[in-house]
């Protein structure tokens, strides 16, 4: 059905090209309205996901509405000019299929998996959502009670959630990721639908946008239904991105919080450091290496010395996230022992970690860890979801498929001297933040658990 | 607005055959080995990449009632160490050869998990082997392990809903085994010892109640082989000590069990169908119109969508060997706890007395049908479906009659379960946190009833 003329006339300006790099293998082209699109063939199974991406997220809000971008994500299944609040999910659950969105402080994403063969179907009711979303109030204020309730969930009955947005706000504290993607109470509950509307048309827009398919499909089909579903809808001019200010330095070296719900204390040390977008020669890649050498799971370095060496922890393990438009956060996340105070704990790691900057890791650890990560770029193909992360990701902070697919070779590069200069920025980085989440130690463990529950109403029922 | 969103739908009447290996069926193989160890093989070479998933029945159910956190504590060890390595060069072997490994417990059964490159195959079987027939359960590994089950345990006190679950556990199950945490208590967990766990392993790992799939790039031939190897040197025989049917309690209750916060998580759960249950089908599509239908479901609408009364909630129909049950979960903020439980209670009502409609009915049996391929997407998660197949004793041909088994349920069917399961007044209700609007028209509740 679909004619050469058309096809021609929205693929103008596009370019396509067929990597021939080391992960997913897949076929990229961006349409004449700027929307890029990823197609990755993965043929286990007769089924597609789609992922859109779009280009903002909570650092792209403007001062007092935090939590804005989180909203309008909620409100894009509350119904368009074609399809009633609700009824997108129960279109796509009528094909078997399920459908989410999350939103981040870079990017705004949307998914849905079916079968293979009602991949047009889903492209036109996203083609529907980027266009014609209706905002209308009896649907956005419910909805704002969705958010308020998630929020609570989330922070006020979880003291970790509350523990993580202390931290985050203590590190960040000049710069959009000190504030919760979900936003605060207060500017969550005076957001409008207006708001929304506007955040909508400043930021929704096919050139402001990544469509990443993954599943049972041929990619040069799936290059001509985009041209032709995706095609049509008109480029829009959009706000550029919020410039991330210079990371500064933290407002305090420690957060602690004491906590009636908490057992069992956690202890988290963070580190500055940079992402793929900031880095300056491989150093992003260089941590991801050096992330694999102190966790790993139990061959890490950091569980050897602390959890089966010192026996003084009983978890450790760390985190990094490199696909970020500004600066990036190196996490080392710690479960002290039992019977181990959490002071001595915290001691502990700084001890190991300074010891480590001192003497280097070997090459040997180094080897073995790049090895981990190549493999584990062999095992994201047995993935449908895992293309649509990866190339969302990267393409939503300013990173390109080209870099996703060279991943492999750029650790490959990584050598034993930019892993060990990499240990010892971190290590003697003098912004790095501890945080601590603690019991109340009026309440014992003993005493918790043996809280039972307090009162039994029979119903009185049969 | 109906209408529009039909336009959208007939695209799908325009549709490219786009699935270029097309929407064949599942191929299973059975394999058996020469020892006659049996297995079911879903054999892709278009990765170079080979899941294997497994399961001995009997679970944290066969955890003797002093010796809680057992089971869990054994499958933890079943890596730390095994024939000539201790825990640490174990973990070096895995972490070398880039192969995943990881065992748990459930309820009813012990599970293991491989999945590995084709290239370090040799290597992974091998390991897998020297766990299961020479498991070392050494005093340093042991030691390791119990404090991180028991940090575990401590974590899970600040959980909501861990406390919801085993509060209405030990309300529904009682001195049941099912009754039991899966971690144990802190006194529990302190009197486990290296011996427990030995005897755990020799007792409940052996060939009578072992099942397995591999799924990927391997051969039949080659399976085999492999199978023997890895499985044959297994006691023949388990030495599972029976469990008894749940008996449910009479009457419902509502319990509370007080948290500082400012949410109320609400655990509700009634009787439902065991798995080999003749109504199972009937079941899920009830079950999937009430509250398992994600955004489409009548509980999510009435609570989340025209309400804003909480971020999500969900109803789930729990199948185990020894009894069955609907679970339904929200969390809400403490003074909407009231409004929140009445249009619950008001939704169920509702669903109980009027049962379903033929187009609600015809939407779950859309997406039940549908919704089995997309979760078969990768080579462990069609090991992992697979094995519950063979758990449940359905059959290597059951994916070719399910779907028939679904559409073939008719609206009396649905009608019937409603009324054999989907009862409020059997609603037990566990909240955890401080509803005080709640509890205070609580007691005018009872009166009134």
């Amino acid at each position: 059905m679909l004619k050469k003329i058309s096809l021609s006339f929205f693929l103008a300006l596009a370019w396509a090209t067929t990597c021939d790099a080391a992960v997913f293998y897949p076929t990229s082209f961006t349409l004449g309205n700027g929307l890029q699109v990823v197609v990755v063939p993965n043929h286990l199974a007769p089924a597609v996901n789609q992922m859109v991406w779009y280009k903002v997220g909570s650092v792209d809000e403007e001062p007092g509405k935090t939590g804005l971008a989180h909203y309008l994500e909620h409100l894009m299944f509350r119904g368009t000019s074609n399809i009633g609040p609700g009824d997108f999910s129960k279109i796509i659950a009528a094909q078997g299929g399920r459908d989410n969105a999350f939103t981040s402080y870079n990017y705004t994403a949307f998914f849905e998996t079916v079968a293979a063969d009602r991949l047009p179907m889903i492209m036109h009711m996203e083609a529907d959502r980027m266009r014609n979303l209706q905002i209308k109030p009896e649907t956005a204020t419910p909805e704002l009670s969705v958010v308020l309730d998630e929020r609570q969930e989330r922070t006020g009955n979880n003291p970790e959630g509350r523990f993580q947005e202390k931290v985050q706000r203590a590190l960040w504290p000049h710069n959009a990721f000190g504030r919760p993607v979900i936003g605060w109470k207060s500017e969550i509950e005076n957001l409008s639908a207006n708001d929304a509307i506007r955040f909508y048309q400043k930021h929704y827009a096919p050139n402001n946008a990544i469509v990443v398919i993954s599943g049972d499909v041929d990619p040069d089909q799936v290059m001509r239904l985009a041209a032709s579903i995706y095609g049509s809808v008109p480029r829009r001019d959009v706000s550029p991105r919020h410039v991330l200010s210079a990371t500064p330095e933290p407002s305090t070296h420690r957060v602690t919080i004491v906590d009636a719900g908490v057992e069992q204390p956690q202890i988290e040390m963070h580190v500055i450091v940079p992402s793929y977008r900031t880095q300056k020669k491989n150093e992003a890649y260089a941590l991801e290496v050096l992330s694999e050498v102190l966790d790993g799971g139990e061959v890490g370095l950091l569980y050897r010395r602390l959890v089966s060496e010192q026996g003084i922890a009983s978890g450790v393990g760390t985190s990094y996230d490199p696909d970020d438009r500004g600066d990036a956060d190196f996490t080392i996340a710690i479960t002290p022992h039992s019977k181990k105070d959490h002071q001595k704990v915290a001691e502990a790691l700084q001890d190991v970690l300074q010891n480590l900057a001192t003497q280097g890791v070997t090459e040997e650890l180094v080897a073995e860890a790049k090895q981990r990560l190549q493999r584990q770029a062999i095992f994201a193909r047995d993935s449908l979801m895992m293309p649509g992360y990866a190339f969302g990701m990267a393409l939503t902070t300013e990173h390109t498929v080209a870099d996703v697919e060279a991943w492999p070779d750029r650790i490959k590069e990584v050598e034993v001297g930019d892993v060990n200069a990499a240990l010892k920025n971190l290590v003697s980085d003098p912004h790095n933040l501890v945080g601590f989440l603690l019991p109340d130690l009026h309440a014992s463990a003993a005493a918790r658990e043996a809280a039972q529950p307090v009162m039994h109403h029979d119903m009185g029922i049969r | 607005m109906k209408h529009a969103a039909s336009k959208i739908i007939q695209c799908v009447c325009f549709i490219i055959f786009l699935g270029t290996s097309g929407a064949q069926a599942t191929t299973i193989q059975e394999v058996t080995s020469p020892k006659g160890v049996r297995a079911w093989l879903v054999e892709d070479d278009k990765l170079p990449i080979l899941s294997m998933s497994f399961a001995f029945r009997g679970g944290v159910e066969q955890d003797p009632a002093s010796k809680q956190g057992l089971a869990d504590l054994t499958m933890a060890l079943m890596t730390e160490g095994a024939g000539p390595y201790d825990a640490a060069a174990f973990q070096q072997q895995l972490a070398n050869h880039s192969i995943e490994m990881r065992f748990a417990a459930s309820r009813d059964v012990l599970t293991g998990q491989i999945k590995m490159l084709r290239a370090e195959s040799d290597p992974g079987f091998d390991l897998l082997r020297e766990v299961l027939i020479q498991p070392r359960f050494d005093a340093k590994a042991f030691d390791d392990k119990k404090d991180q089950q028991l940090t575990e345990l401590k974590m899970q006190f600040a959980n909501p809903g861990w406390q919801a679950r085993y509060g209405l556990f030990r309300f529904i199950f009682r001195d049941h085994p099912y009754g039991q945490r899966h971690l144990g208590s802190i006194k529990s967990l302190a009197s486990l010892t290296r011996e427990d766990v030995r005897k755990f392993a020799a007792d409940h790992l052996a060939q009578d109640n072992l099942v397995i799939v591999i799924a990927g790039n391997i051969s039949a031939q080659e399976l085999r082989g492999k199978l023997d190897h890895v499985f044959g040197g297994l006691p023949q025989h388990n030495k599972n000590t029976p469990v008894a049917e749940v008996h449910w309690p009479v009457q419902g209750a509502k319990i509370l069990i007080p948290r500082d916060g400012t949410q109320t998580q609400f655990l509700f759960s009634m009787p439902g169908p065991k798995r080999n249950d003749h109504d199972w089908y009937a079941a899920e599509i009830a079950n999937y119109i009430l509250g398992g239908g994600g955004f489409s479901s009548r509980l999510m609408q009435d609570v989340r969508d025209k309400k804003g009364l909480t971020y999500g909630i969900d109803l789930s129909l729990n199948p185990m060997q020894h009894a069955g049950l609907i679970v339904g979960e929200a969390s809400v903020d403490n003074p909407k706890a009231l409004q929140a439980w009445d249009t619950i209670e008001e939704t169920m009502r509702h669903f109980y007395n009027d049962g379903a409609s033929a187009k609600e009915i015809t939407a779950a049996k859309d997406f039940l049908t549908g919704a089995l391929p997309l979760s078969m997407t990768s080579t462990d998660r069609i090991a992992s479906v697979l094995l519950s197949i063979q758990l449940e004793d359905l059959g290597v041909d059951y994916l070719e009659h399910r779907n028939q088994l679904i559409r073939d349920v008719t609206e009396e069917d649905v009608d019937r379960v409603i009324h054999r399961w989907f009862d409020p007044d059997y609603m037990t209700l566990v909240m955890v946190g401080q509803p005080e609007s709640l509890m205070s028209n609580q007691t005018q509740a009872l009166v009134r009833d």
